[in-house]
């Protein structure tokens, strides 16, 4: 039984010998593990479900024999590829084969971080202690002293020592079977047919990540005659690599996903769209004669928790659901917490063109330095409003401006939680430069709490009181 | 002794290389190496003597040829060639339920009407996706895509879909290989130094024609640069897509339902062609809440004929960029060449804002875009003829559109927040198409700036500098 093709039709086209030939070098072990993959994937009955990520490496043209679903991937990439694969479709076998220079150069770090993931997939590592499609360089796993086109008098110290990824692999959670086999005697083949098989049943049985390292011969690029190499396999090679099992977990299956969900109702509830009954929306409230253009910037400043970019959504989705256009942009320094938190917010009658405010019509100062910082940049007739309460002694500001100092922190202390004074703001700017009805914002109020009602009551009065502070502040 | 009666080896010699690894396997002795060379190879095979033979098969344990030696009951048939046995008779029933013959195709379920969205632009793509059908995600954090996947990472797990947090952009855009070569819509999100890191790969993904959607949320470089908007991979995206023939289509939304909309065609087309398609955001577009409307229905995606699955209908399938032969690489160019063509044909968009009788035309896209409107509206209003050609298609650019309002136009005005990659495209595809343009300025930004309207106005009404 084998899962070969009958004939090798990509293989030079299939013409002439190359249609049942290989391109491997005589002796190759890697034509030993591909007879034996063949027959384990034959014996298991799982051609038609089998996936084959081929290397770079020898192994490249993988595709051309094995007669199973076939993906070509980037040099050492074979592990994410395959990975992409039984993500897509978990039922299917997928299966890595992949030489030293792919596997454990230049794709360690795939190796390790999906073997880590510990998903059922199987990685086949052919190692021969050598580069053999680019002609005989140094690999990962060469031995020390051994001469290769790139370490001409031998690996040195240097160039450190071979990387034994067996062992490697298998101290990592995620797998559940490492063996490291060799192909060099009928009975260590044996042994290689029955790891691979076992390691395949694994992935079959949605048991786990399995690793087989094989040893294998590259006659032609250790200059040597397969008689030759299988006996430096056998005494050089097995002696910096251990052959043996390196992991093996008794593990219950546990690898199953359900059929990926495409339920409108699923995927809208979980997006936070709200189906709406197909109702004509109310027509935009006329754009208020009091303002100076047909689109408003406004900034909130402050610092990180001070809530000017909730704050900032709320006015824009306000302005949204008004009927108007809206947008919020918000810029943040680099600190993850406690640092600035500015927002630009434009409403626009019909569309918002400009969505930064260098100018903004009105800025509303949660701290000190923002006041210092922005209140420059409002044109004549803006609006600058600050928090009195944290900013005491403000600094300079520009003639031509309507100034409020509103004490926001200390209002929303006196409702019980200082968290809310961005909803003060939000109230003294109504009442300040009203530019949206107010049920209307009120009514996105309710919205946004709308999973948290009992919060509704302290920000309405938090709201009002601070719509309240703005016929009580005394212009600047 | 009594020779059991299992069946000997066979060999056709033609296909023995006269490695002997099978005389040291055989315990008998019954192989030796060869004398005579065989004249269909060059090489020696080996000598089989099977009367001592017992039918133990280490010798074909040993053979690194499929069809070196093999079982007597495996010889060819009258006509030469190998047959295998019937995969349904051999194996027997099938778990996997095979899919039938040629392409399934798309499920387009009807939406119900939804009030209109408040969304960040990430978010907008991320939701645009899962209207599309995409269920597997894969990407590494960077500032400033990251929300998208965020979101995707708390939903798709709800959805029985995937977010992985691949161990760097190089891993995930080759799971996107995989994922995509087995049939199915899947995404990143990224941004420029990760966009640099995925190139390798999706230079794999266009030689194997493997769909996948690209979400670059451009900052500003070179190098770590910052993560302020800077429209600086336009070059990558347009003439870099790592090594070789290499085209994709590029979308350049400026607005969010934009980054709604383009990402929902971005996989129709992506599957349309059998090529990764890139959505290119600046920090602006990616970070900015505004308002979205959802589209009147979802995708479940079907499944291609050409997809790698892993049944029995998709089992002679193949993902690979690899021709060795050069003329099959070369055919394989050729092909590509013919699907850049039509796409260019095909796929070209634009806005036009007041093209009509435009002397004074403006090119932008994203961001830059909407400030270059309001400066078209100032312009206006002081009498000149401005209009704005944006680019919904960097690649291929427009030039079709632009071609016709050519002729009445006096001066092109680029505005980028880049170091004038935008016109460096337009010049190529004025270039190209033989066009010899009016004199071309430009209005730049670079380093997280964008052109504030006041210099794009000025621009507008006076170049500072002129190139033709």
């Amino acid at each position: 039984m084998s899962a070969f093709y009958g004939r090798f039709s990509r293989h030079a086209h299939g013409e002439g010998l190359k249609a049942h030939s290989t391109h491997y070098c005589p002796g190759c072990g890697h034509g030993v593990a591909h007879r034996d993959l063949s027959a384990a994937i034959a014996e298991l009955g799982i051609q038609d479900r089998t996936v084959l990520i081929s290397p770079v490496g020898c192994a490249v043209f993988a595709h051309y024999y094995f007669d199973v679903g076939n993906s070509q991937a980037a040099h050492g990439r074979a592990p994410a590829v395959a990975l992409g694969h039984k993500l897509a479709h978990p039922e299917a076998v997928v299966i890595s084969y992949q030489g030293d220079g792919d596997l454990a150069s230049i794709g360690l770090a795939e190796t390790i971080s999906i073997a880590q993931l510990g998903l059922p997939i199987t990685v086949l590592f052919i190692n021969n202690a050598i580069y053999g499609m680019t002609g005989g360089q140094l690999a990962p796993t060469s031995l020390m002293g051994q001469k290769t086109t790139t370490s001409p008098d031998g690996r040195m110290p240097a160039m450190g020592q071979p990387l034994k990824m067996a062992e490697l692999i298998a101290q990592l959670d995620g797998p559940v079977y490492v063996e490291r086999v060799a192909l060099y005697s009928a009975r260590e083949r044996a042994k290689a047919r029955r790891a691979i098989k076992k390691a395949i049943t694994l992935q079959l049985e949605g048991r786990g990540y399995a690793f087989i390292e094989i040893i294998a011969e590259c006659p032609t690029h250790l200059k040597m005659t397969p008689q030759q190499a299988e006996e430096w396999v056998k005494t050089k090679m097995v002696e910096a690599f251990p052959l043996g099992v390196k992991k093996d977990l008794t593990v219950e299956p546990w690898f199953q996903r359900p059929a990926p969900l495409f339920t409108p109702e699923a995927v809208l509830g979980l997006s936070g769209a709200e189906p709406c009954p197909e109702e004509e929306p109310r027509a935009p409230a006329p754009w208020p004669a009091h303002l100076p253009a047909r689109d408003i910037a406004f900034k909130l400043a402050g610092s990180g928790g001070d809530g000017a970019q909730t704050a900032a959504l709320l006015l824009t989705r306000a302005a949204i659901a008004e009927g108007y256009d809206a947008t919020a942009i918000p810029s943040y320094g680099p600190e993850s917490r406690g640092g600035t938190s500015y927002a630009d917010v434009h409403i626009a009658e019909r569309e918002v063109l400009n969505p930064a405010a260098p100018a903004p019509h009105a800025l509303i100062a949660f701290n000190a330095l923002s006041l210092a910082k922005f209140a420059a940049t409002v044109p004549p007739g803006g609006f600058i409003l600050y928090d009195s309460t944290l900013i005491t002694a403000p600094p300079p500001l520009p003639a031509g401006r309507r100034i409020l100092p509103i004490p926001f922190t200390r209002l929303a202390a006196e409702l019980g939680r200082p968290m809310v004074k961005n909803v003060v703001a939000l109230g003294a700017l109504q009442a300040a430069l009203p530019l949206l009805p107010e049920d209307r914002v009120l009514a996105t109020l309710q919205h946004v709490l709308k999973d948290k009602p009992s919060l509704l009551p302290l920000n309405a009065a938090a709201f009002a009181a601070g719509r309240a502070a703005v016929g009580a502040a005394a212009p600047a | 002794m009594s020779v059991p009666a299992r069946p000997k080896p066979y060999l056709d010699p033609q296909y023995c290389k006269g490695c002997l690894r099978c005389i040291e396997a055989c315990p008998r002795g019954c192989l030796t190496a060869g004398t005579a060379l065989n004249p269909a190879t060059g090489l020696v095979p080996v000598e089989l003597h099977l009367d001592n033979c017992n039918g133990c098969t280490l010798c074909l344990q040993a053979c690194p040829e499929p069809y070196g030696l093999r079982l007597e009951t495996d010889r060819p048939g009258p006509d030469g060639d190998f047959v295998l046995e019937d995969p349904a008779k051999l194996f027997g029933e099938k778990c996997v339920p095979n899919h039938s013959e040629g392409d399934l195709p798309d499920d387009r379920i009807a939406l119900p009407p939804c009030a209109p969205m408040v969304l960040k632009g990430t978010y907008a793509i991320a939701i645009g996706a899962l209207l599309a059908g995409c269920r597997h995600v894969y990407g590494y954090p960077i500032t400033p895509s990251t929300e998208g996947a965020e979101l995707m990472a708390k939903i798709l797990p709800r959805l029985n879909g995937v977010f992985v947090q691949a161990v760097s952009e190089v891993a995930a855009v080759n799971m996107m290989y995989g994922t995509g070569g087995a049939g199915l819509p899947c995404m990143t999100f990224t941004s420029s130094p990760g966009f640099s890191l995925m190139l390798e790969g999706l230079s794999y993904l266009i030689g194997a024609e493997v769909p996948g959607v690209f979400v670059n949320i451009m900052r500003g470089g070179p190098g770590l640069g910052n993560i302020a908007p800077e429209q600086a991979d336009i070059k990558l995206a347009c003439r870099g897509l790592g090594h070789g023939n290499t085209r994709a289509l590029v979308l350049a939304p400026s607005t969010p339902q934009e980054m709604l909309d383009l990402t929902v065609e971005a996989f129709a087309l992506s599957f349309r062609y059998r090529n990764p398609v890139i959505i290119l955001g600046d920090g602006y577009l990616g970070q900015m809440t505004g308002q979205v409307r959802l589209p009147g229905s979802m995708i479940r995606p079907g499944l291609p004929a050409w997809a790698v699955w892993g049944d029995r209908a998709h089992r002679h399938n193949l993902i690979s960029s690899i021709a060795l032969a050069e003329s099959d690489l070369e055919a394989h160019n050729e092909h590509l060449n013919r699907k850049y063509a039509a796409i260019a044909a095909c796929e070209q968009r634009v806005d036009c804002h007041r093209c009509g009788d435009a002397e004074v035309l403006v090119i932008a896209c994203n961001t830059p875009a909407r400030m270059a409107k309001g400066a078209v509206e100032s312009a206006r209003a002081q009498g000149v003829k401005a209009g704005l050609f944006r680019p919904v298609t960097l690649w291929p650019f427009p030039i079709d559109a632009l071609a016709e309002i050519l002729p009445r136009v006096r001066r092109l005005v680029v505005v980028e927040a880049g170091p004038g990659q935008l016109e460096d495209e337009l010049r190529l595809a004025l270039s190209h198409a033989g066009i010899a343009p009016p004199p071309i300025s430009h209005v730049r930004r670079c380093g997280g700036i964008l052109p504030p309207e006041a210099e794009i106005l000025a621009g507008l009404l006076a170049p500072a500098e002129v190139r033709t």
